[in-house]
């Protein structure tokens, strides 16, 4: 299947999304499409998806041509699209998601069950993948519910599936097997456009690329053309930040924050470390590994069986979070949206929301300082916005992302834990929350950030605490650290032995 | 008249930058104005009487009881929760404030129980919402009939008769009197509408609904204790209800244990509805349902002006409730698509 968006135009009211993008793919091709959050990738992916009609322009499939594509249409022409947040009902049977309206029947009333288990076996066979189709979605991981979105655009005879980050939530060995699946695919003549923010995998199993900056076509052509430094620019349209912006202050003597034994079965046990004054440190692990869970025992979210936690000597009331915040703990958690984002708020009530329970007095509240309160954290945090009075969800996922920011700024504590800080931000951003991350340690801030992304790790912290199924497996010092070891202790190869 | 001229250009610019953002605002943002507006117009042309001063103070004061309650509703959808349990909150509470009232002949003493167990009966719902952390659908669908139950019971399954003596003399002056040619109810109802929409506003507290029920998560990972927002929302709610009970016995006098407050619940949450609510939480104001309730109530009497069959109220009374809710979805999508 050859397919061409020519000239497409978007716009939402007053708001330029695609300006003249043109973008074309041919058969048992993996093309790789860049951009920064809000570049326009999304939008034009729906646009091909059939989500959304474009303003302008035409979609040429096969040499016909199309002013606008439906849903349906978009399916019945092969075009399959994987969603971030997968699509599965985790309630049905992994067959009965594959099949889900288009369910194989018996004389057309009765499900003909066998049959749909039977091809879902097939399907799983050819894709070299061992998952029962009668085991409910719930039960699966991330990667085999991937997996299932992927055997439903096989099973159906898709041409092209559209993958919007699908290694976000993976294992680096889960994304192997995933892109084994994918150089399959495209041996049967099946293309795939891959979004992703992570450049090594797109170098690893792209062939070409499509670069999108601010809803304008920048640039196209093949991977191997290129390295991870042009295509860098090519998406940021600057020179990229130098690493060594991004420096470690000196370290001070004084103990902040110390971790006591800490247990919370089956998620971790007897977690034992402590932060100094101005120190990033940072704890990582695989999945599996209970960083998240320790993430939020040690804000209250989670009730701990034994241990405890001191600030400055004195033992946190780990039962309620307000408790611990007004201690001088600030927590920025993981999965903004879910976690984070007050959606029908707009962008100054959620910046003042944290402050209010924490360090409001009164029970009135005022305009007036809210704005004042934006503005002074919005010069630390660099937000770019409009209006603050937008809606939150008006603004960029990086931009979002210094709004939570600027959150716990406000409470100037003393202790920040970060879980997944630049998690489905662009390249820019992740820069930017860097620096903000420098700017805390500069301050004397002690920082814990919980992450699983090397590159980070390194650039930030002082030192990286490994985890392996919910143990301290290795602490290792800045200058101690290098990929290969973290992989090692994260994989508790150590205690294989 | 000012001594300046109509300067065009300048009127033209003041719509540009402030004109047109306000209308559409309103349009978007507020259009129960438009739905009341358009009913207002409807009732004028039926009937010239229709849109006197008295007509719409007389609109007002017939909406004040459940409009009070449907503002603590308001309240209790915004944090994504419901309330099915406001009608027999008011049934219960007023039995027992009239019981109250024959013993001591006191205004004060007969607000105050009314509030007291409003305010308890609201916190039975809100503790099994909060801290038990049961759907609120089901706790208030078990505790309305359960007070219900209750109130009939005390009731012997038939009224509860105040004192007439003492009703004539001193508690129908509230229900049936007025300050400056308005009516108590009216005035009563206005203020509560404005302590209201100050509170979801003006403090914290008001914040913190919205944030609970936008994202509960969120709400809780920023330090809220949502579980004693949900009581003290609860809480608010049957508070409310008391005080629209206390009203309900001093303007009728007793109280028929088996069917007062019966479906108020309904005509709350479908002013709610009305006022651009939204049922999924996050999303509404107080302002809103103050005319949502307006908006129901006028329908019953711009039926009769058009001279429709009664019968048929309820129908057509659906039928622009569900019109309402599709207008703004409509709005709405178009503010998302634009």
């Amino acid at each position: 299947m050859i397919i061409e968006l020519k000239n497409i135009y978007k716009n939402f009211g007053a708001v330029q999304a695609l300006t003249d993008v043109s973008f074309s793919i041919g058969e048992a091709e993996i093309h790789g499409l860049l951009g920064e959050n809000g570049a326009g990738k999304s939008t034009l992916m729906n646009i091909l998806g059939g989500v959304l009609p474009p303003t302008s322009g035409t979609i040429v499939i096969d040499g016909t041509s199309y002013t606008h594509l439906t849903p349906h249409q978009a399916v019945e022409l092969g075009i399959s699209f994987i969603h971030q947040e997968l699509n599965l009902v985790n309630d049905l049977k992994v067959f009965e998601n594959l099949f889900i309206n288009r369910e194989l029947t018996k004389s057309k009333i009765f499900l003909n069950k066998k049959e749909m288990i039977r091809k879902s076996h097939e399907v799983f066979k050819r894709m070299n993948i061992d998952i029962d189709p009668t085991l409910f979605v719930r039960e699966l991981d991330t990667l085999e519910k991937q997996l299932v979105e992927i055997a439903r655009a096989i099973l159906f005879e898709s041409k092209l599936i559209i993958m919007d980050e699908p290694t976000t939530a993976l294992t680096d060995k889960e994304i192997n097997n995933l892109f084994t699946i994918m150089r399959e695919l495209k041996k049967n003549g099946i293309s795939c456009i891959y979004i992703s923010h992570k450049m090594p995998e797109l170098f690893v199993i792209c062939d070409k690329y499509t670069v999108l900056r601010d809803g304008k076509f920048i640039d196209s052509g093949f991977f191997k053309d290129i390295n991870e430094n042009k295509a860098t620019e090519l998406l940021v349209g600057r020179k990229i930040i130098e690493d060594k912006d991004i420096h470690r202050n000196q370290l001070d003597t004084e103990i902040v924050f110390e971790v006591q034994d800490l247990s919370c079965p089956p998620y971790f046990n007897n977690i034992n470390f402590n932060v100094k004054k101005g120190e990033v440190v940072a704890i990582t692990g695989l999945f599996g590994d209970g960083r998240g869970e320790l993430s939020e025992a040690l804000f209250g979210a989670r009730k701990v069986s034994s241990g405890k936690v001191l600030k400055n000597g004195k033992q946190l009331n780990l039962s309620s979070i307000k408790s611990v915040m007004k201690s001088g703990v600030g927590m920025i958690p993981r999965n903004r949206k879910e976690r984070s984002i007050i959606k029908d708020m707009n962008i100054l009530n959620n910046v003042s929301i944290a402050h209010f329970t924490s360090q409001h007095k009164k029970i009135l509240i005022k305009n007036k300082e809210e704005i004042e309160r934006f503005e002074k954290n919005q010069k630390v945090t660099n937000i770019k916005v409009g209006s603050p009075k937008d809606p939150i969800t008006s603004l960029s996922g990086g931009n979002q992302q210094k709004v939570i920011f600027a959150r716990w700024f406000e409470l100037d504590s003393d202790v920040y834990l970060l879980d997944n800080p630049t998690q489905g931000i662009d390249v820019g951003a992740k820069f930017e929350i860097y620096k903000l991350i420098n700017y805390l340690a500069e301050q004397g801030k002690s920082i814990i950030v919980f992450s699983s992304e090397f590159p980070e790790i390194y650039k930030v912290c002082h030192r990286c605490i490994i985890m392996y199924r919910g143990e301290i497996n290795k602490i290792f010092k800045h200058d101690e650290l290098n990929e290969v070891d973290m992989m090692f202790y994260s994989t508790g190869s150590n205690k294989k032995e | 008249m000012s001594g300046k001229t109509f300067d065009k250009a300048k009127f033209k610019e003041y719509m540009k930058t402030k004109g047109w953002p306000f209308l559409k605002n309103i349009l978007i943002n507020h259009n129960y104005v438009v739905s009341l507006i358009l009913l207002l117009i409807i009732g004028r042309i039926a009937s010239p009487n229709f849109l006197s001063f008295a007509s719409l103070i007389n609109l007002i004061k017939s909406s004040a009881f459940i409009g009070i309650i449907a503002l603590g509703m308001t309240m209790v959808i915004i944090s994504g929760n419901i309330d099915l349990s406001v009608g027999s909150i008011l049934a219960f509470t007023a039995a027992n404030t009239a019981i109250m009232f024959n013993n001591t002949h006191s205004i004060l003493l007969s607000v105050g129980y009314a509030m007291f167990i409003g305010t308890l009966l609201g916190f039975v719902n809100g503790f099994f919402v909060g801290k038990a952390k049961v759907a609120s659908f089901i706790v208030t669908l078990a505790t309305m009939a359960a007070f219900r139950s209750l109130t009939v019971q005390q009731g012997q399954g038939g009224p509860i008769l105040i004192d007439q003596e003492a009703y004539y003399s001193i508690l129908r002056t509230i229900g049936y009197g007025t300050f400056l040619k308005i009516p108590y109810l009216v005035w009563i109802f206005v203020l509560i509408v404005g302590l209201m929409i100050f509170l979801m506003t003006k403090t914290k507290f008001g914040r913190y609904v919205y944030a609970v029920g936008s994202n509960e998560k969120a709400a809780k990972l920023s330090g809220i204790n949502v579980d004693r927002i949900k009581i003290y929302i609860f809480s608010l709610t049957g508070l409310l209800t008391g005080i629209a009970a206390f009203l309900y016995v001093t303007r009728f006098g007793s109280v028929d244990t088996a069917t007062a407050g019966k479906s108020y619940e309904l005509d709350a949450i479908a002013a709610v509805a009305i006022g651009g609510t939204s049922m999924a939480g996050g999303k509404g104001f107080i302002q809103g349902t103050f005319f949502g309730i307006i908006v129901l109530y006028s329908i019953d009497s711009v039926l009769s002006a058009l001279r429709v069959p009664a019968f048929v109220n309820d129908l057509i009374k659906g039928i622009l409730i569900l019109g309402a809710v599709l207008l703004q979805k409509v709005l709405n999508n178009r503010k998302v698509n634009n």
